[in-house]
């Protein structure tokens, strides 16, 4: 790294990038993280296989497909937000940084964009078996970035909150059970939108501009207000 | 025990309001009380699959024959009418929808919004006292905000069953994932979550940094579900968007402020209490030393 005469401004940022840093290169040498949410999604997949064993021939996976792969994503990163605490907590490792003189919402940051970048990879990891399990001889009607923008805005939106709530529910009793209670309803509105604006991408059509960008509107609302309340949250939760 | 007398005086006054709401619901207020209801239309409601169904009460279609009547009424009627032909032609009104029941549901209205209203005001105050916590550090600000969360989950299970009973009543359904319902039952569920995060934590402060985070956070759908029906299309009713009658507004702000006072007295006795169990432990310990 740089010397320490530099301006404080890239201080923190030299932090941040060093807690990043931290999750990826534990990640890559343990390759745990990844590695349960990936084949717990796979697991996620094979029971939708038996939700939908009964649906009739004229039945168009498509109108719930979008519904099916943000159930996977959000319980998927309950577990991979839980396990990337239960990480820090174990081996005192948050305990060393709130020592260390690192700004608390560098530390939210830090912690938030490492579930993300995670989560993204599961993501882009669990779609194409879903497409080539459930959706194959079925079309795609939207542009191509529709897609990876919900996903972008809607994944942000579950680290960040995630992030504050694995925070809390770590360091309670019952881990994963009480994260899931916290988590599922406070997603609502993030999930609900997401699910919109991905199916309106998937079936297209010609008036399906208007209600994509209504509910990618949700979405940018539900990040701005959850993103900013964690942010300021955070501090509190984390030295507790 | 001062605040006990004041609190159980509020609470005296309080149930007399909302009941003597209740009777102005039935014999003041503009849609009548018992008897038959005689509309212009049947009220119908569309559900998802584009079905009609009508309401859960019976009704019968009533065709005005007033055919040039001798009645004293008619002939009224007609002398106002400037054709001067009071005939069976112009009256050949438009028929009417006679319920053969009150129009009973609608008297939910003077307890259910009231409750509800309640609800969101006690919740916003827990969120309020978890920020006071988390910025002073006081223990007595988390009891305030734990209790004034659990005075805002009574009104929520109370709103929710009033709720449900005037659905089934009014669009013969119980339960519809319709915005309104869906976002205050998620309320619903954060408040619960509120207390299975307290439960399961063990150390005393950081249960209480937590619940003063997760109040704040849960207490940010309290406006969304109140605004909610004014921004997006829903079937749940809005209150103030058309006005009221005098004869409706009076019981229903007499409710509203009854209910408030029952609320407040709630929290008050259930502080009284949290005190009292303090003051023991505190005697317990001494004894014990």
């Amino acid at each position: 790294m740089s010397t320490a005469a530099e301006k404080p401004r890239s201080l923190s940022w030299r932090q941040f990038r060093a807690i990043l840093r931290k999750d990826i290169v534990m990640e890559l040498r343990t390759k745990e993280m990844v590695t349960s949410m990936g084949i717990y999604a796979l697991l996620t997949m094979v029971v939708y296989q038996v939700a939908l064993s009964q649906a009739s021939e004229a039945f168009d996976p498509r109108e719930i497909a979008s519904g099916l792969l943000w159930l996977a994503f959000i319980f998927t990163s309950m577990l991979g937000l839980n396990r990337s605490l239960v990480h820090e907590k174990d081996q005192g490792c948050l305990e060393a940084l709130l020592l260390s003189p690192v700004d608390r919402p560098v530390i939210f940051f830090a912690k938030a964009i490492g579930n993300l970048v995670f989560l993204g990879i599961v993501e882009m990891l669990t779609i194409p078996i879903f497409a080539f399990l459930f959706l194959q001889g079925s079309g795609y009607a939207g542009d191509w970035w529709m897609i990876p923008l919900v996903l972008a805005a809607g994944s942000l939106g579950i680290a960040g909150v995630g992030t504050l709530l694995a925070t809390m529910s770590v360091n309670t009793k019952g881990k994963d059970f009480v994260l899931a209670v916290l988590m599922v309803p406070l997603m609502y509105p993030l999930l609900l939108a997401a699910v919109s604006a991905t199916t309106t991408a998937v079936l297209g059509g010609a008036d399906a501009t208007t209600p994509f960008w209504q509910a990618m509107a949700l979405i940018a609302g539900y990040d701005g207000i959850m993103l900013v309340a964690s942010y300021g949250l955070y501090e509190f939760v984390v030295g507790a | 025990m001062k605040q006990l007398k004041i609190a159980l005086v509020l609470l005296l006054i309080g149930g007399v309001l909302t009941t003597v709401a209740f009777f102005m619901a039935f014999f003041t207020a503009e849609v009548q009380r018992f008897g038959t209801v005689k509309l212009d239309e049947p009220v119908t409601y569309q559900n998802e699959a584009g079905e009609t169904i009508t309401s859960a009460f019976p009704f019968q279609i009533v065709t005005q024959e007033t055919t040039a009547a001798p009645s004293a009424e008619a002939s009224g009627a007609a002398s106002v009418d400037t054709t001067g032909t009071a005939s069976a032609e112009t009256t050949v009104a438009a028929p009417q929808f006679e319920y053969g029941k009150p129009w009973f549901s609608q008297k939910i209205f003077y307890f259910h919004v009231p409750v509800a209203e309640a609800s969101f005001l006690v919740l916003l105050l827990s969120a309020y006292f978890g920020i006071r916590f988390l910025t002073t550090r006081r223990k007595e600000y988390d009891t305030k905000s734990r209790i004034a969360m659990e005075t805002a989950l009574v009104f929520v299970v109370l709103t929710m069953i009033t709720g449900v009973l005037w659905t089934k009543a009014s669009w013969n359904q119980w339960w519809d994932w319709e915005p309104r319902l869906t976002t205050y039952f998620i309320m619903m569920l954060l408040m619960v979550a509120y207390f299975v995060l307290r439960n399961s934590s063990e150390d005393e402060e950081r249960r209480a940094v937590y619940a003063g985070a997760f109040a704040v956070i849960a207490a940010i759908d309290a406006p969304i579900s109140f605004f909610i029906t004014r921004l997006l299309p829903s079937n749940h009713p809005v209150v103030f968007k058309s006005g009221m009658a005098t004869s409706n507004l009076l019981p229903f702000i007499v409710a509203q402020i009854g209910m408030l006072m029952i609320g407040y007295a709630i929290y008050v006795v259930r502080m009284h209490e949290e005190r009292m169990r303090e003051r023991l432990e505190v005697v317990k310990d001494a004894l014990e030393d």
